[in-house]
């Protein structure tokens, strides 16, 4: 694993996350479930795990969309590459928001453009949820993970809860049954 | 150049209050830039939050729209750069000290216990977006297409969307 993440380059970490920056139309979970199947799936550049160990990193503080991208980044190249896998991910929304702000405020309407991209909108969903599938099948053993991955679920659609909380309680769950396996081997 | 490093030091100050995915941003930027700047009237902000929701960037990209406003392309390049700063730092010393962090027994189990929940969150985010997005018998058969293409083919995602957002221009 390690011969290979040295040979990727900054150019193709550049190139691969503006990609993901350019289509990645849906935001937040769209974005994971992209990078996850582009980092992961297709070039293998980090295993399931060390993916979602980044993405659980990346709900502390700000997007983590861009987190994902950042960490991956990181894995791949250290600090130029997560810096490169941040910039590349951002730039395509920066020019378009940059232009259609200045649209905006020169001709102050838009309709057609939203209209339009409410078509990606079903196929971004059948997405995530074959990526919440794949990574289900792999992440969830025994009854105590199906449990949480409900709770969590639950959580999220009936309390509407706030996807950090969630994770924070499974965290501390998650602590004290580490804690208390250890204490009783 | 006063006013550029006023707009760095607010955008810098809500990234790093910036806690739990994007919905937080939108009253803290109304309040900021609606109630106690007015850089952006009620409507104009609520056009941007719409037209940040089309590009495929975090909400967060609502930064680049208000700092426009308030100080052209610079203002808007300032308000992303800094908006962003704090949690790419934060991401990159959790990077740097993933295997550390990883090999420590404690830290390792707790990560790959709560790795079922990340599972239930991916899954409610599909569930909240169907249900807030989805109208009608053709967006569901639309989502159908798409989930047999992604489960079954190794088709690359980037040319589904793309296409599936051609298709709804063209069904318009």
């Amino acid at each position: 694993m390690d011969e290979m993440t040295h040979k990727v380059s900054l150019t193709e970490i550049f190139l691969t996350f503006a990609k993901i920056g350019i289509t990645g139309f849906g935001g937040g979970m769209a974005i994971v479930a992209l990078v996850e199947r582009i980092c992961v799936k297709e070039k293998e550049w980090l295993s399931s795990e060390e993916f979602m160990h980044g993405l659980a990193f990346g709900q502390i503080l700000g997007p983590f969309s861009l987190n994902v991208c950042t960490f991956t980044g990181h894995h791949l190249r250290g600090i130029r590459g997560g810096v490169t896998a941040a910039v590349a991910f951002i730039l395509p929304s920066f020019l378009l928001v940059s232009l259609l702000s200045w649209l905006y405020f020169t001709f102050h309407k838009l309709p057609q453009l939203q209209a339009a991209l409410k078509g990606t909108n079903p196929v971004v969903i059948g997405l995530i949820v074959v990526v919440a599938i794949d990574m289900g099948r792999k992440q969830i053993r025994g009854a105590n993970g199906c449990l949480m991955a409900l709770a969590a679920f639950a959580a999220t659609v009936l309390i509407k809860l706030n996807a950090a909380w969630v994770l924070l309680a499974a965290a501390l769950w998650s602590l004290c049954l580490t804690l208390y396996r250890r204490s009783h081997c | 150049m006063g006013s550029m490093l006023t707009l760095a030091w607010i955008y810098f100050r809500i990234g790093l209050i910036f806690v739990g995915g994007g919905y937080v941003l939108i009253p803290l930027l109304k309040h900021i830039m609606v109630d106690q700047y007015h850089w952006l009237t009620m409507r104009q902000f609520l056009d941007g939050l719409a037209l940040s929701q089309l590009t495929p960037g975090p909400l967060a990209m609502l930064a680049t729209f208000t700092g426009f406003r308030a100080g052209g392309f610079a203002g808007g390049m300032v308000a992303t750069l800094f908006i962003f700063l704090p949690c790419v730092l934060l991401m990159l010393v959790i990077g740097r000290n993933y295997h550390r962090l990883k090999n420590t027994d404690i830290i390792n189990s707790t990560l790959d216990g709560l790795l079922p929940a990340v599972v239930g969150l991916v899954a409610a985010a599909a569930w909240n977006l169907g249900v807030s997005s989805l109208s009608g018998l053709k967006d569901i058969l639309i989502l159908v297409v798409g989930f047999a293409i992604f489960k079954w083919t190794k088709v690359s995602p980037m040319i589904v969307i793309l296409g599936a957002g051609l298709a709804g221009l063209a069904f318009q």
